[in-house]
Order: C-alpha cells, then sequence, then structure tokens
C-alpha cells in the first residue's frame, strides 16, 4: 500500500511539473484516438448500409411491352439459369402502377398526370455478388425483350470505394498524429526523468528496483494516454448519438450502429492506448534512467 | 560480513583501480579505508555495493556473494547496506525529515512507521531542532548527517562511508566520526574511506591502507602514515 501510493504521489507530481506537455500530449493521443474511432465507425456504418443495399436489387430490367409475355417470361427462366443470379422476380405493369402510387403519394398532381401505360413491366434481380451487375448487362445486350437495364451495383462500389479512401486518408493521419503524440510522451517523460535524476540516484543506493523506480513514469505515459483515449471515445459516443438524430440520419443513409462494435472499438481502443503507453514509456525512460 | 578474494577492477582504456586484493571485514567492526586520491578508496566501496562490477575475484558481503549477484538482485544487496557519499546528495526540495523519511518511503513503509523511524533517527543524529529546515538552511555537518540518517534508515548490518569528512572543518568532522562510531557501537559495520589524517591518527581503530589499487597496509589501531 505505501509503496502504490507513492508510486501515485510520484505519477501526480511527475505530470504537475510540466503541465503544458502533459496536455499537448493528450490531446494528440485525443486527436489520433478520435480519428480511429470515427473512422472506424463511420466504415462499420457504411458497410451496414451497403450490405442493406447488397440484399436489395442490384439490377431492374425493364421490358418491353411490344414484346410478348411469354417472351417475358422465357427472360426470367433464363436468368434465373445464370450461376451470378440469386433470384428473379417478375413485375407486371399492374404492380408497376402500384409501386408508383406509393412511391409518389406526396405528389397528387403527378398521379393525376401520369399515363400509367408507360410504366413497363420489369425482371427485378438479386445477385450472388452484387458486382456482377456488368455481367448482366452484357448478357442482356441486343435481347428484343429487354427496354432499358438499370443497376445499383456502379453506386454501391463508388461508395465503397470513397469509404475505403477516406478509411486510409484518415488512418494515415491518425498514424502521424499518434506518432506525435508518441514522441511527446516520450518527451515529457524524459523531462521528468532528469529533473528526478538526484532522487533516481538516491533510490538506486537505498535499494529501491529498477521497476520500482520506473513505475511512476510508466504510470504517466499510460494515465496520459488513457486520458486522451477516454475523451476520444467519449466525444466519438456523442458524435455517433448526435448523427443518429440529426439531418444525415433522415436521408437514405441509415446511422445505425451496434452497441456491441461501439463497445467492441472502445476497449480496442482503450487496450492499444494502455499497450501505447507502456511501449512510449519503455522508450522514454531506457535511456534516461540509464540501466 | 565481508570478504574479498584476489578482487581486481580495471575499466575500459586499461587502467587498474583495484589490484588483486583479498581482505576480510568482521561484523561490528570500524575500519578506515586510508590513501591518497585515486588510491582506489571509493572503487573499494563500489565493489561492495555493485556500483563497480569486478573484473576478477570474489566478492561477499553480508552473506551475498556479490561477484555472482546478478543485475536485478543489486537492490537486495543494497538494502543491506547504507551508503554515505561525500556530497550528502539531498533533495532540495525536501526538509530534513522528508529527506530522511524519503528512503522509507520509497521503500514501501507505512505512514505511521516512516514517523517514527524517522524521529527516533533524527534523534540519532541530534538534529530534531532542524527537521523542518531545508537542505539549503543546513551547515555541511548537518546536511553530512541528514545523509547518514537516511543511509540508516532500512536498518543496514553494513555501512559505508566515503569521505563523509571530505568538505567539512576539523571540529565538523570530528562530530560525525563520533557519530559513525556511535553507530558502530550499536553493531553496524562501518567502512570509512578518508584522507583525513587527524581523524584516523586521534581514533584507534583499523586501517586499510590503498595505494595504487592495492593494499599495502593492514593494521588494528592503525593511524596514517603520510608518505
Amino acid at each position: 500500500m505505501g509503496k502504490f501510493s507513492y508510486v501515485l504521489k510520484n505519477t501526480l507530481l511527475n505530470m504537475r511539473r510540466t503541465p503544458l506537455l502533459v496536455f499537448a500530449t493528450i490531446i494528440a493521443v485525443l486527436v489520433s484516438s478520435f480519428l480511429v474511432f470515427t473512422t472506424l465507425s463511420a466504415r462499420s456504418i457504411v458497410e451496414n448500409n451497403t450490405l442493406r443495399w447488397q440484399n436489395g436489387i442490384h439490377v431492374v430490367v425493364f421490358l418491353d411491352d411490344r414484346v410478348t409475355t411469354t417472351a417475358h417470361k422465357q427472360l426470367e427462366t433464363s436468368l434465373e439459369d445464370y450461376p451470378e443470379v440469386r433470384t428473379v422476380d417478375y413485375f407486371s405493369k399492374p404492380e408497376a402502377k402500384e409501386e408508383f402510387k406509393v412511391l409518389f403519394r406526396d405528389q397528387p398532381e403527378l398521379l393525376a398526370e401520369v399515363d400509367y401505360e408507360i410504366l413497363p413491366a420489369s425482371l427485378r434481380i438479386n445477385l450472388n455478388n452484387p458486382s456482377d451487375y456488368q455481367l448482366i448487362i452484357e448478357r442482356l445486350d441486343g435481347n428484343p425483350a429487354v427496354k432499358e437495364i438499370r443497376t445499383s451495383g456502379e453506386a454501391i462500389e463508388r461508395l465503397l470505394s470513397l469509404t475505403d479512401t477516406l478509411v486510409i486518408s484518415a488512418s494515415a493521419f491518425a498514424l502521424l498524429i499518434g506518432f506525435a503524440a508518441f514522441i511527446l510522451i516520450i518527451n515529457t517523460l524524459r523531462l521528468a526523468a532528469y529533473s528526478k535524476k538526484k532522487e533516481i540516484k538516491i533510490m538506486r543506493l537505498i535499494g529501491a528496483s529498477s521497476t520500482y523506480i520506473r513505475l511512476p513514469f510508466i504510470f504517466e505515459a499510460v494515465v496520459e494516454s488513457l486520458i486522451g483515449t477516454s475523451i476520444a471515445v467519449g466525444f466519438g459516443w456523442a458524435l455517433i448519438e448526435y448523427s443518429k438524430s440529426s439531418v444525415v440520419a433522415d436521408s437514405i443513409f441509415d446511422i445505425n450502429i451496434s452497441d456491441d462494435y461501439l463497445i467492441f472499438l472502445t476497449l480496442s481502443l482503450l487496450m492499444f492506448s494502455l499497450i501505447f503507453g507502456l511501449f512510449a514509456s519503455f522508450v522514454g525512460i531506457r535511456k534516461a534512467l540509464n540501466d | 560480513m565481508i570478504s574479498l578474494k584476489n578482487v581486481s577492477l580495471v575499466f575500459q582504456g586499461g587502467s587498474v583501480a583495484i589490484s588483486n586484493i583479498s581482505t576480510k571485514v568482521e561484523q561490528g567492526e570500524f575500519v578506515y579505508l586510508v590513501g591518497h586520491s585515486g588510491s582506489g578508496k571509493s572503487s573499494f566501496l563500489k565493489l561492495l555495493y555493485k556500483e563497480y562490477i569486478a573484473t576478477k575475484g570474489e566478492i561477499e558481503v553480508a552473506n551475498i556473494d556479490v561477484s555472482k549477484l546478478p543485475k536485478w538482485k543489486i537492490p537486495l544487496l543494497r538494502r543491506k547496506i547504507g551508503i554515505v557519499t561525500q556530497e550528502p546528495q539531498l533533495l532540495e526540495n525536501r526538509n530534513t525529515f522528508e529527506n530522511i523519511s524519503f528512503a522509507l518511503e520509497v521503500m514501501g513503509s507505512l505512514p505511521e512507521e516512516i514517523d517514527a523511524k524517522t524521529n527516533t533517527l533524527l534523534d540519532l543524529v541530534e538534529l530534531n531542532e532542524n527537521a523542518y529546515k531545508y537542505p539549503g538552511q543546513l551547515s555541511g555537518g548537518e546536511q553530512t548527517r541528514v545523509s547518514i540518517a537516511r543511509a540508516l534508515a532500512n536498518n543496514p548490518v553494513v555501512l559505508l562511508c566515503d569521505e563523509p569528512t571530505g568538505n567539512l572543518d576539523p571540529d565538523l568532522s570530528i562530530q560525525i566520526v563520533s557519530l559513525l562510531e556511535k553507530i558502530n557501537r550499536a553493531g553496524t559495520t562501518v567502512i570509512m574511506a578518508t584522507h583525513d589524517s587527524s581523524i584516523v591518527n586521534r581514533r584507534k581503530k583499523r586501517v586499510l591502507e590503498l595505494s595504487d589499487g592495492k593494499i599495502v597496509r593492514d593494521e588494528l589501531d592503525g593511524s596514517y602514515i603520510v608518505r
């Protein structure tokens, strides 16, 4: 108990000795951890959304009214035989009319004016792999029963690519700031060790173990790292909660991220910051304590 | 208590600090380690608490084989030894009481033990009235006494003093030696390195004289011979 209180007291004393440097370190850790937290959370949200979209309809084949229903059915059967196709649903003209009414229920003028006869029947295709949409386009090229093909795969691919770019950029930036935090922790500890040179010398003469002499420095690095990460994670949670009730959530984008994932991310970041603090303290005081 | 067998210490670059010395110091002895500057007195003491590692030979202190002691066990050795250096090495931002209690605090003593033991040590070194003075407010002799009290805090069986009177005038030096003798009478083995002939000659104790890293004289009731 006596030893623990000594370590704790000296950790706080060390931190009080260089308050600005400690503050800068915490801020650097905070920014870096916040970037990692928000980036990974954002990626999870995008993945959830794309998964939702991917489970939906990937290709809509609008059918030409001039071709017979038998030809439509033949096309449906042949599509079902393609290995990349999971399901094909036939959507008749009356069904298209009902869907149109639902989609544009807020625009009665449009509903009153529109000629429902121009709405074509369609085949709605769900693919095993959404990126295979191009294959379907190629297969149906020149088919007289096809009037037009629309796909969602390209949009999903663009979104995933954009997300990947964002994740890579943010990770690189987080890494850079993380490195700055690492250097700051090392400097803070070296300054603390230097200012306690005499004390450390006396401790050695008295018979204090190296671990015991190091503990206040190790604690300092870990505390700074954990404070920065805890605040960052707090901000991250708050940002997600805010986003859920913001205008973004009302768009097609569903701000939906599981609590399990957030807890996992929080614990992982805290664990990482603990290891980060331990490693930084190891590097920081190895030379300064000269043992 | 302390035994050295054919011990040598050669620094990197080849300079010989200690050359093949063998000696023993029994429990409760008071030994003056004398010799001119550079004769190897400090190196001799530093070998005992493994600040320096002997190039060859065997060293035993308080039943610990110092020569074979791994680095991580050095603190265990030092807990049995009190070390007083020429510079008192006091912490400027702590008063006398705190400088002494620091040793107890570091070793994890409980607060009530720290208070009681520190007060006993303040009594021993007669610094009760200066308990709340800072090092800058103390004389050289008083600072040395604080340093001795701190070295005694963890009940060492051996007290190694490296020229503790080196910066003090004769009267203060006598006071310090009297204090060390008092500690020795209580059973602590004391080895004191000095080149102060007046102290050695006034107090007839065992004298080990070093010259060029070798023991050139070992006398009970010895004196300081100026060569």
